[in-house]
């Protein structure tokens, strides 16, 4: 789970006799993850097998129809699946018949659909030529008069006349524009041809008919015909298309595997007699593998070991259960892990609806979240979409258990002291005695002041755990590949600094008294009192003292905590260990960079989000409560179906808002502050040679 | 008279609340101005790829963390005197 899956490089040499064989045996097995090769002196790119061609002809006449018809084997689910002697049988005379009759009905369609746009180009001149009002055999075919007939945008009279007083011109406003008929002397056409364009002319042919009416009409009546033909053809594919979706698919897939499998010479090296096919396989399928090979070839295909040694990169394939693979859609994102990387799937799949859930947090919206992810998985069959959705349903439970946790279902139900829960939440009194158990109090009140301090102690306590843990995977990720010290120069030194760092913010946190402060009912103390090794902390009034600097309260031990003290030696071996690590790099200047310590504080300041987002969208969900609860009851005036439509959109809103931005920001969480940490990717996903069958048995 | 206003709790407290007030909203300015040029690059890199969207989406919400900044302070300043 927690690393790819171990890989082994094997190599499958034999005669060329058998490659054939072995392409089907190979295919067979999908393990085999090939390596592309590179030509030597000897060995060279093999050619396809001499099915190829036929195949790929066939596919592509295939293709072209189910693209026609608009079938995705993406997309489309079979409702019964074929065996592949069924398909074997029918295969020619099934291609046969969608050539024929499908091709031949598509062709048609086409050919129809071009006559129907030459037509309605066609009626597109005729009917201003129509508004002109003057028969088509008096526009043209003159011997010394020049007709000019088409589009203005303005009239041209005036100028004309410049030109010439003996023209005739007829103009008929259309749309924005008018049609336009000029007749002058062929002496003057140049002259009055450049005057028209300076008014936008443009000229249209005028066609060989009789008269506008009858032509109109005739093209009418043969579009409509054609209309009606396609129509028909249409229906006719589409009853093809359902009685024969499943058998076109499953022979497509028939096809593409068969092209595969031809085209396995393509990838491997041969010379006159010898194949040579190079590979990585699971470590644990290696017997079956060369046991199943050796024993089908008869021993004429061998199968080795390749032993490797230095840098090596084999495919990764990741290994994760069920419930974790749904995650892969998210961390693939970020990168594919390199082989010897650590898989960060299983780590998200833990933290994503965690913090989906601490930042949304309510019964109501994840109920929603669930029932909408149950509805659209029956809707989205495709993988993507299922992972997805799956995801929405871990994250809309996870919020229902925190929206437990913070007693909230569409809003909170206790905001602050002097409103009854009934006056800031529509059921608050029905949610208030859900609560009976806790004196009709939230299990962890995160509206309150001392419920934010917490939260936000604990939002930032997670933030530090996870920037801590970062790095130690980073450690584990670079001492794999280069060795201890650089691991301890790279990763170890921040991991010291952070560490030093989070005794600072808990230092911090003492002095504001999140560890001794007493909490509200409801609340348990967080941390024993004892912690705090120089006696208890007696600022006036409990102010806190930001930075341990001594005489700033009373007596200089009164500023000194033991977070403090423990943070100090850290910061200085950090400092050491990332002078070494920088010095020789960057020269003296290196130690600059030492300020990125400051940018990991930041890191960790940043999972307040989990907070913030969390509070916004509690507002949110309140106001709109209180608002409505004020619109719809007031004493006099109450105009309640305004405030139920305002209730409504009001959490319809804050719903949408609570899908995209706990999920975007749980999911930055992750990239930008965890992953930045150890994961850097590149891999190569384990793509092995042969297929899992959709359409086939 | 001054001096007595200065010192006052209330005064304090005022002084606190804006200051908070000012944290979160001069930091979500900066978060906006940043997240403008992201925004408008994001959009256009999903209108050649639609497949773009979920990164595009993430790199819009990078700055956002200037924004817990200016929450953080705030929250520190409203607990410390608020």
């Amino acid at each position: 789970m927690l690393k790819p899956e171990r890989m082994v490089k094997v190599s499958v040499v034999g005669s060329r006799d058998h490659f054939e064989k072995v392409s089907e045996i190979l295919y067979d097995l999908n393990l085999i993850h090939i390596e592309d090769p590179e030509e030597t002196e000897y060995f060279k790119l093999g050619e396809p097998f001499e099915k190829a061609s036929g195949i790929s002809r066939s596919l592509v006449q295939l293709r072209s129809i189910l693209a026609y018809l608009k079938l995705d084997p993406e997309k489309y689910f079979p409702k019964r699946r074929f065996r592949v002697e069924e398909v074997v049988s029918e295969i020619d005379s099934k291609l046969e018949v969608y050539r024929t009759e499908l091709g031949a009905k598509i062709e048609r369609i086409r050919e129809l659909q071009d006559r129907l746009k030459t037509l309605e180009e066609e009626l597109r001149v005729i009917e201003p030529l129509k508004v002109l009002g003057i028969p088509p055999r008096l526009l043209k075919d003159y011997i010394t008069i020049r007709p000019f007939v088409g589009f203005i945008r303005v009239d041209p009279s005036p100028r004309i006349r410049e030109v010439t007083d003996k023209f005739e011109i007829f103009l008929k406003s259309y749309g924005k524009e008018y049609v336009v008929a000029v007749f002058v002397k062929i002496e003057h056409a140049d002259d009055v041809f450049r005057i028209l364009q300076e008014f936008g002319f443009r000229e249209v042919a005028v066609p060989d008919i009789e008269d506008y009416d009858v032509r109109i009409s005739e093209i009418q009546s043969e579009m409509t015909s054609i209309q009606e033909e396609i129509k028909r053809l249409e229906s006719e594919i589409e009853e093809i298309k359902a009685r024969e979706s499943d058998l076109m698919l499953a022979i497509e897939e028939y096809l593409s595997m068969e092209l595969e499998k031809s085209e396995l010479p393509l990838r491997s090296l041969v010379s006159r007699y010898v194949f040579f096919v190079v590979g990585y396989i699971p470590e644990r399928d290696f017997e079956r593998f060369k046991d199943r090979v050796e024993s089908e070839t008869d021993g004429k295909v061998t199968v080795e070991l390749i032993e490797e040694k230095g840098h090596h990169s084999p495919p990764t394939k990741l290994t994760n259960p069920s419930y974790v693979k749904d995650f892969e859609v998210l961390s693939t994102t970020y990168a594919t892990p390199r082989y010897h990387e650590v898989d960060p799937t299983w780590i998200m799949s833990i933290f994503f609806p965690l913090f989906f859930g601490l930042m949304l947090g309510d019964i109501g919206y994840g109920a929603l979240i669930t029932a909408i992810s149950l509805y659209l998985k029956r809707i989205f069959k495709t993988e993507g979409w299922q992972k997805l959705l799956n995801i929405g349903l871990y994250s809309g439970i996870s919020s229902i258990f925190f929206g437990f946790l913070y007693g909230e279902c569409f809003g909170p139900f206790v905001v602050g002291e002097g409103l009854k829960p009934s006056d800031v939440h529509w059921f608050g009194n029905a949610l208030a005695s859900l609560y009976a158990f806790n004196h009709g109090h939230p299990i962890f009140d995160r509206v309150e002041s001392f419920g934010v301090k917490a939260l936000l102690f604990i939002t930032l306590t997670i933030g530090m755990f996870k920037l801590l843990w970062g790095f130690a995977l980073g450690f584990r990720n670079v001492a794999v590949e280069h060795g201890l010290k650089e691991a301890l120069l790279e990763k170890g030194c921040w991991f010291i600094g952070v560490l030093g760092l989070c005794f600072m913010i808990l230092g911090f946190s003492y002095n504001l008294g999140i560890f001794n402060s007493p909490p509200p009912d409801g609340f348990g103390e967080l941390l024993p009192d004892n912690l705090y090794v120089f006696g208890s902390y007696t600022v006036e009034d409990g102010r806190s003292v930001p930075l341990p600097i001594p005489g700033l309260v009373k007596g200089w031990q009164m500023g000194v905590n033991v977070f403090y003290l423990l943070a100090l030696p850290l910061i200085i071996i950090w400092f050491i260990l990332f002078a070494k690590a920088e010095i020789p790099k960057m020269g003296a200047m290196g130690i600059i960079m030492g300020v990125e310590l400051l940018t990991w504080f930041g890191q960790i300041l940043s999972f307040a989000r989990l907070l913030a987002i969390g509070l916004a969208s509690v507002y949110f969900a309140y106001v709109f409560n209180y608002l409505t609860l004020k619109m719809g009851f007031p004493p006099g005036m109450a105009i309640l179906p305004v405030a139920i439509i305002i209730l409504l959109l009001g959490h319809l809103m804050n719903l949408l808002l609570g899908i995209l931005d706990p999920g975007l920001q749980s999911l930055r969480l992750h990239y930008v502050e965890f992953f930045t940490k150890f994961f850097e990717g590149g891999g190569i996903l384990y793509k092995p040679f042969g297929r899992i069958k959709k359409f086939l048995e | 008279m001054a001096g007595e206003l200065i010192a006052s709790d209330a005064f304090i407290k005022g002084c606190a609340a804006i200051g908070a007030g000012l944290a979160v909203g001069l930091a979500g300015i900066g978060a906006g101005a940043g997240e403008s040029g992201i925004g408008a690059a994001a959009v256009g890199a999903i209108a050649e790829d639609r497949g773009f969207l979920g990164l595009g989406l993430l790199f819009t919400v990078i700055p956002e963390t200037i924004v817990i900044f200016g929450l953080v302070i705030s929250f520190i300043l409203m607990f410390a005197y608020g």
